[in-house]
């Protein structure tokens, strides 16, 4: 029997993987995913309607397998969807927390969906500041494919006029609660913005599905497909035009090469059977995410490509950027005191942040360069978690806790790094995954820029909370570790030169033309925007760019 | 990561310490549904709670601490909402937490005894409100009784998670998350930005 060629071989099913096959498979293209975990069941896997007292260990996690937790996430409301199996290991002096979900759609199962746009002031930050490269690619040229990505999955938001946070096209945006009229009056008072988030959930109905129901449990999987998913919105899409195979369970090694190192498939590993298969294409999309698809191209050594596949610039891996994450400060607003609680979690408090305002008029107006964003937040939650912050005991106690219960306030930084020579990928030369695959290795520290920016918020954050008459309660010790935001980017960095870059504009690698990298590894820094809808934009791009090449007949389609 | 549920990771944290859990018969006013059916739970449901940690009279003691904590009073508290039982569960699964409860709640007795000559639980309320108000309060606190009040510290971060992980809980402080909601929910007075005039508190 011959050998099966597909068109295109997608390794990952996440925001960029999603996309991908979704727009391939659409323009008649034969599409084979290779997806690491397995396929969810929303009935069995997705709690999120669930309420502690429905589960064994209320909520808090089988304490049998509590050592093994990758995090907040890894709970009783989405269980058995984290990877624990596949290793990876840090150099010493990094902490890297690197919660995988690799079950079909990865992380947009479970995603913050918030969804803003990189603008030039991304994209040009290196002509404005100095520091590091400007992207390949500018705003006008990325916009479209923005408008067309919200357009598919619906996104909320308000017009904000805001060149440095461009405004796309939006549904329209979540009410603000009792807390958000507060903190805003108190963000007039300091200068800084306080607006409608750009949030991929629905406030209506759209593309075929109902708008959310406000209940809040959104980081534990939508039941009605009310914020976008890969496994909602665009694997039924791409299963429909029949042009699709999805492997579950298939763990991608390495991208194999013909005889003139051009990519002709992925080698992966049945975790099912344990074995090790093949599987052949025309091109390759690697989407494994940043980290992932670092070392799955490290890993992709041969004659042609002795340090890994596309990388003769000796970039592959390095240039590993991430946000950081923290709480600069929280307190509570006593004028909402004893009053009657309200919804405020039904965002899952993503209605609302506080985009980048600082150095907008000039770059270097602070002790830092470039800027980050906040997301505010609380309000009446799932779980009062400050009762016990209350003095005493009885009654009054209890009273207490229920007069408090609308008042907390709480504000996350986003910060991005700076590239730095010492933050990257490689390969550990000793220790192997469950199935032999050497492991990604992460060299990280946050470096001093974004440091200043965490002090910095934490002494805003506290301002605002002042100026809106509240209390500060406390400001960040210490941010979250690096590799909790999930947002970490730039294994595989886009730029026009081939001796600098590992991939192009598109996301298609110098060195092998039919090999595209549609993740966060192509971008250049994290920004003080999210990454997911970048992801999908780009990789929207990518795959036009390389279906254009099919039509073209530059590769001859299966 | 942005909208993560901070508060969801706050509520992970208290209860980050937990240990190992076997052979547990049920609760006996709490169910779980988790892949079980419930109909199987409420059935092996036991009629009085079989202690899984505590001896019978600390059990009882921690019995009467969380009921002083959220006590039952114009609403359900911790009796009704059989947080004794889950505290009993919580420390049965935690193996930091066993060696200090249990000191503690020998520390509460001896102190009693010192106190009074009698065991915390043959006190009147009013001398057990006694007791505590030193351990619970900051203005009151007394040289001596660091452990007193750490002990008391845990009990009372138990019987919290305890109760507002309930139904009961939940309606006590009329916690949303119990409704859905047709659209997104919008703040009742758009017309006082600053939160000035606000109705009397409710509560």
């Amino acid at each position: 029997m011959p050998k099966q060629i597909y068109d295109v071989i997608v390794i990952g099913s996440g925001a960029g993987g999603g996309m991908a096959i979704k727009t391939l498979c659409e323009a008649g293209l034969k599409v084979c995913c290779i997806n690491a975990g397995r396929r969810l069941d929303p009935a069995k896997d997705f709690r999120n309607h669930r309420k502690p007292w429905q589960m064994k260990f209320r909520g808090f996690g089988d304490p049998a397998t509590r050592s093994e937790s990758v995090g907040f996430m890894d709970n009783e409301w989405v269980p058995g969807v984290w990877e624990r199996e596949i290793k990876y290991t840090t150099a010493p002096g990094t902490v890297w927390t690197w919660p995988r979900c690799w079950a079909v759609g990865g992380k947009t199962n479970f995603w913050g969906r918030s969804s803003a746009r990189f603008g030039d002031i991304d994209f040009r930050a290196a002509s404005l500041d100095g520091y590091d490269v400007d992207w390949p690619l500018t705003y006008s040229e990325i916009a479209p494919y923005y408008s067309r990505v919200e357009r598919m999955i619906g996104v909320s938001s308000s017009v904000q006029n805001r060149p440095s946070n461009p405004d796309g096209e939006y549904l329209p945006p979540f009410n603000f609660r009792c807390l958000d009229h507060v903190l805003q009056k108190g963000a007039e008072k300091i200068g800084v913005p306080y607006l409608h988030d750009r949030i991929a959930q629905l406030t209506v109905d759209h593309a075929g599905h109902p708008a959310c129901h406000f209940c809040g449990a959104c980081t534990t999987g939508c039941d009605t497909g009310s914020f976008f998913s890969t496994p909602w919105r665009f694997l039924p899409l791409a299963e429909a035009t029949k042009n699709l195979e999805l492997r579950t369970d298939a763990l991608a090694k390495n991208i194999l090469v013909d005889e003139n190192g051009i990519a002709s498939g992925v080698a992966y590993i049945d975790r099912k059977t344990k074995q090790e298969m093949e599987v052949y294409g025309r091109a390759v999309i690697v989407a494994a995410t940043n980290v992932e698809t670092a070392r799955i191209l490290l890993n992709s050594k041969s004659r042609h490509w002795p340090t890994g596949i596309a990388n003769s610039s000796g970039q592959l891996g390095r240039n590993l950027c991430d946000h950081l994450y923290g709480e600069s400060a929280s307190g509570c607003l006593p004028q909402l005191l004893g009053q009657p609680s309200f919804p405020d979690s039904v965002g899952d408090n993503t209605i609302v942040w506080m985009p980048r305002w600082q150095n907008l008029k000039n770059p270097h107006e602070e002790k830092f360069i470039r800027g980050y964003s906040v997301y505010p937040g609380g309000g009446c939650g799932e779980y009062p978690w400050y009762a016990t912050q209350a003095e005493g005991f009885g009654s009054s106690f209890k009273r207490e806790v229920k007069r408090r219960y609308p008042t907390p306030v709480s504000f996350t930084i986003q910060a991005p790094t700076l590239r730095m020579d010492t933050n990257f990928v490689d390969i550990d030369p000793e220790a192997k995954d469950a199935y032999g695959i050497p492991c990604a290795r992460i060299h990280f520290q946050w470096d001093e820029n974004v440091l200043k920016m965490w002090e910095h918020s934490k002494q805003v954050c506290a301002d605002l909370i002042r100026a809106a008459g509240g209390v500060v309660e406390s400001t960040g010790d210490s941010p979250n570790l690096p590799g909790w935001s999930l947002h970490d980017t730039g294994t595989c960095r886009m730029g026009h030169d081939p001796t600098k870059f590992v991939t192009n504009a598109f996301g298609q690698a110098h060195d092998v033309p039919n090999l595209y990298a549609c993740d966060a590894s192509v971008f250049l820094n994290c920004t003080d925007k999210t990454t997911t809808i970048s992801i999908m934009a780009f990789t929207l791009r990518s795959c036009e760019h390389l279906i254009e090449k099919f039509r073209r007949g530059d590769i001859k389609s299966a | 990561m942005a909208g993560q549920d901070l508060q969801r990771r706050e509520m992970l944290r208290i209860m980050a310490t937990a240990a190992a859990f076997s052979k547990f018969s049920g609760f006996a006013k709490w169910a779980f549904i988790c892949s079980h059916d419930e109909a199987a739970i409420e059935r092996i449901r036991p009629e009085n709670y079989q202690p899984q940690f505590f001896s019978p009279s600390e059990y009882a003691t921690v019995e009467r601490l969380t009921e002083l904590i959220i006590p039952s009073d114009t609403t359900p508290g911790a009796k009704e909402a059989g947080v004794a039982e889950f505290v009993d569960f919580a420390v049965s699964v935690d193996t930091e937490r066993q060696y200090p409860m249990r000191l503690g709640i020998a520390w509460l007795n001896a102190h009693c005894e010192n106190l009074f000559g009698k065991a915390f639980l043959a006190l009147s309320q009013t001398q057990q409100v006694s007791v505590l108000g030193p351990l619970a309060y900051k203005a009151k606190f007394r040289e001596g009784e660091d452990d007193g009040r750490k002990f008391f510290a845990g009990i009372k971060e138990l019987t919290v998670a305890g109760f507002y992980t309930t139904e009961i809980g939940y309606k006590e402080i009329d916690n949303p998350a119990l409704k859905f909601y047709a659209k997104s929910p919008a703040c009742p007075h758009p017309n006082d930005p600053e939160h000035k005039h606000l109705p009397p508190p409710k509560w």
